[in-house]
């Protein structure tokens, strides 16, 4: 437990020194400095949340800018300041859903989503397959859409939220506004499937140093 | 070691540690801390989930813009998402053919209303004719050359004029042979 626990029991951030919490009183109070503060914290990593799961550097940009603009008007409205983290993740969950949500109504009408189209950088790294990263990369993320496509929706938010945007179990079921028990099941059930993936826990052990 | 630190956790003991080592039984987690080929098997599981971690981390770009804070004081309003022109082009081409095809579904269904009404009173009409022809018919059914024959056409022969014209055999006696002896 000691490598999940060392990203668990880390306050948010802590590493840059900064108290988030204060940050967010006063972007609260109407500081656009300490929210501008926050969004360099926190842009990165929910840019990642939002690009594991749309694979799209340039939807991942256009989700993220959304989510802060809407976090920074709706800010008025949290109550735990030190909730802020899950608050803003859960902002993400929801954007993301309802970008799915859209992308599938544009399918009925086949209408071109040229928002989805493929960046140019992604296509030029899959047209250069000598560069060994690129392939290396490319292997990974296949094996990871294939192990996600085998977990149930639920299952996959909550894996995904604690071993690759790092989230405690409790901000997870704040997050997802689940019970912690609830969390831990999926996560069991999760885990299980990611046991049985031999592929990918290939790749990774073998990858290890 | 004992009997009992030999028993090994099940795998479901395994993924169960390490969702949350707090939530597996005091037996367990004793075992767990003391046996080392246990500990072996939670910590490699556990690696290779801080592995995926890191290369999802690694493997994913970097936001090339920053984020974008909305100007202060600022009264325009955001579009919706559904705001563009391509899209709306789409969506009032889409609601013109619908009302197009609801506008005339309408008309053919009351045309073909109408056509229905004067299939059917024209029938009504033939019907009637019909049974004017029956009931004629039943009153008399042989054809008009016939009638004069039949005497239909001469109301005023009366049977007084018949006998007249075709006598009766009872009279006649020539045809039953001679000496006037009736038949």
């Amino acid at each position: 437990m000691e490598h999940l626990d060392q990203a668990q029991s880390q306050p948010p951030l802590a590493g840059n020194g900064v108290q988030v919490t204060s940050l967010v009183k006063l972007a609260r109070d109407g500081d656009r400095a300490a929210f501008g503060r926050l969004v360099e914290l926190f842009q990165e990593p929910i840019f990642r949340m939002v690009y594991y799961r749309t694979r799209s550097r340039m939807d991942a940009e256009d989700l993220t800018q959304d989510i802060f603009v809407k976090a920074f008007k709706s800010l008025a409205k949290l109550r735990d300041l030190e909730r802020f983290r899950p608050w803003l993740f859960r902002m993400a969950v929801n954007r993301v859903t309802d970008f799915y949500r859209k992308k599938r109504l544009l399918a009925i009408f086949k209408t071109r989503d040229h928002d989805s189209e493929a960046d140019p950088k992604d296509v030029e790294a899959q047209q250069d397959p000598s560069a060994l990263d690129d392939v290396i990369k490319e292997e990974f993320w296949k094996l990871v859409t294939s192990f996600s496509n085998t977990l149930s929706r639920r299952e996959k938010e909550v894996f995904f939220l604690r071993f690759m945007d790092h989230l405690s179990i409790r901000e997870i079921a704040q997050v997802l506004d689940k019970s912690e028990s609830a969390v831990k099941t999926h996560l069991y059930r999760g885990l299980k499937k990611f046991k049985e993936d031999a592929s990918l826990l290939q790749l990774l052990e073998a990858s290890r140093p | 070691m004992t009997k009992k630190k030999e028993a090994h956790l099940k795998e479901a003991d395994l993924l169960q540690a390490v969702v949350d080592e707090a939530d597996l039984p005091a037996s367990l987690q004793e075992h767990l801390k003391a046996c080392r080929l246990c500990r072996h098997e939670k910590d490699r599981l556990e690696l290779a989930l801080a592995e995926l971690g890191d290369r999802a981390e690694h493997f994913a770009p970097s936001p090339m813009k920053r984020v974008a804070l909305p100007v202060r004081g600022s009264t325009r309003r955001a579009l919706p998402w559904y705001w563009n022109w391509r899209r709306t082009l789409v969506a009032g081409m889409v609601t013109a053919v619908a009302a197009v095809i609801v506008v005339y579904g309408a008309i053919s269904v009351k045309n073909l209303e109408e056509a229905e009404l004067a299939a059917l009173t024209q029938e009504m009409w033939e019907d009637d004719l019909f049974m004017i022809e029956v009931s004629a018919l039943s009153e008399n059914a042989l054809p008009l050359f016939c009638s004069d024959v039949s005497g239909e056409s001469y109301p005023d022969f009366d049977e007084e004029f018949i006998d007249f014209v075709v006598p009766s055999t009872e009279t006649d006696l020539v045809s039953c042979g001679g000496g006037g002896v009736k038949c």
